[in-house]
């Protein structure tokens, strides 16, 4: 079991820590949350600490990130989009850290873990929900009822939405987490495949070469599959919560 | 004495622009040199990211629904002692809300929800620019 492509993800409590019957303690995935949010801190505080007028590379960067995310948040939410934009930008942040820093060797991805993804999608259906209720009252289950029905169709419809509505967190929750456990699975058997060519002896020691290069291209896709999950989680956002203000 | 004729020339035919003309051979200049995208050529429909990141979502919300379905039906049935009438009618209808799903995420409606507004052009126009 110590060589399975899936021990990469099995969570190590750091500090042991039990209160009142609960295992509250912490452990790998909590460090990486902790080095994720310091690293997000850092990056965009201290690159913009110079706040020059002509950006030099690392100001740059974190002034990417917030236009990305901007006119992402304005694009969809237009003015409205302002109060929404710390809670979006941080979901995404945290979510290309997570990504991003579990490519680096010997780090754990908290985002392979679906109780993570899913704690982070709950968040944002709950809230959508709320800030739908709160603005429109019992006029939000109008989402559900599309203009012009006829009443024939009503009962199949009503329900087809509902499901549709429901499953909201679980796509956005499940998208993340399988691409990240996938991708990390993928790393690891290609990488068995050497140790094993190795072993088997200096004939085939030579093809271990193989699957070194493969690995080599998958990293790269997994750097771009890193930043689009966090996009396209960002992004879900940024829709969900339009549908909520907006509702047509 | 040369230079400066050049200088008075290169003056003249300046001043010989209206500023729309002038901006206008600037663009084409920059055209010329590549710094700007030729705006004669098709536009790709959107960046390949934003392609990768719509495919992506397909498979999900397909699954997502159809486990949302058929939970719900599990649930109703094992509250109502039905089983298993409830959880075969919503695992369809949940089949059909994931290709729902799917559909408005490709053609950029989201969950707007409304089989109306599916007609409604500009709507569509909109969605897809968020993509």
């Amino acid at each position: 079991m110590a060589h399975s492509p899936l021990e990469q993800f099995v969570i190590k409590p750091i500090i042991p820590l039990h209160v009142a019957g609960y295992d509250i303690s912490f452990t790998q995935s909590a460090a990486w949350m902790l080095v994720a949010v310091v690293v997000a801190t850092a990056l965009m505080t201290l690159t913009m600490r110079s706040r020059a007028l002509v950006p030099g590379r690392w100001q740059n960067l974190s002034e990417m990130l917030y236009e990305f995310i901007g006119g992402m948040v304005n694009d969809t939410l237009h003015e409205e989009g302002k109060k929404y934009f710390p809670l979006v930008f941080s979901l995404f942040m945290i979510v290309l850290m997570g990504n991003l820093l579990g490519m680096l060797p010997y780090s754990f991805t908290y985002t392979s873990h679906i109780i993570v993804t899913g704690a982070l999608a709950l968040l944002v259906f709950a809230l959508s929900t709320i800030v739908g209720f709160a603005r429109h009252g019992l006029h939000f289950f109008s989402l559900f009822l599309p203009k012009g029905l006829p009443v024939l169709m009503m009962p199949l419809i009503v329900v087809i939405e509902v499901i549709s509505y429901l499953s909201r967190p679980l796509s956005l929750s499940v998208r993340l987490f399988a691409n990240m456990t996938a991708g990390h699975t993928m790393l690891k058997v290609f990488a068995g495949f050497s140790v094993g060519l190795i072993a088997a002896g200096t004939a085939t020691g030579f093809l271990s070469v193989i699957p070194v290069i493969v690995n080599i291209a998958l990293i790269g896709l997994e750097l771009m599959i890193a930043f689009i999950q966090a996009y396209v989680f960002a992004i879900l956002t940024c829709i969900y919560l339009k549908d909520a203000i907006e509702l047509h | 004495m040369r230079a400066f004729a050049n200088e008075q020339l290169m003056g003249a035919v300046l001043v010989s622009l209206t500023p729309e003309e002038l901006s206008r051979k600037i663009k084409e200049a920059r055209v010329k040199q590549g710094q700007d995208p030729d705006p004669t050529a098709p536009k790709p429909a959107q960046p390949a990211n934003a392609a990768t990141a719509k495919a992506m979502r397909a498979a999900t919300e397909l699954v997502a629904a159809l486990m949302v379905g058929g939970f719900l039906g599990y649930w109703l049935d094992t509250w109502l002692n039905t089983r298993p009438l409830f959880m075969i009618l919503l695992f369809f209808a949940g089949f059909a809300a994931g290709f729902l799903n799917i559909y408005r995420a490709q053609t950029g409606q989201e969950f707007k929800v409304g089989m109306g507004e599916l007609k409604d052009k500009d709507d569509t126009k909109t969605g897809e620019k968020e993509q």
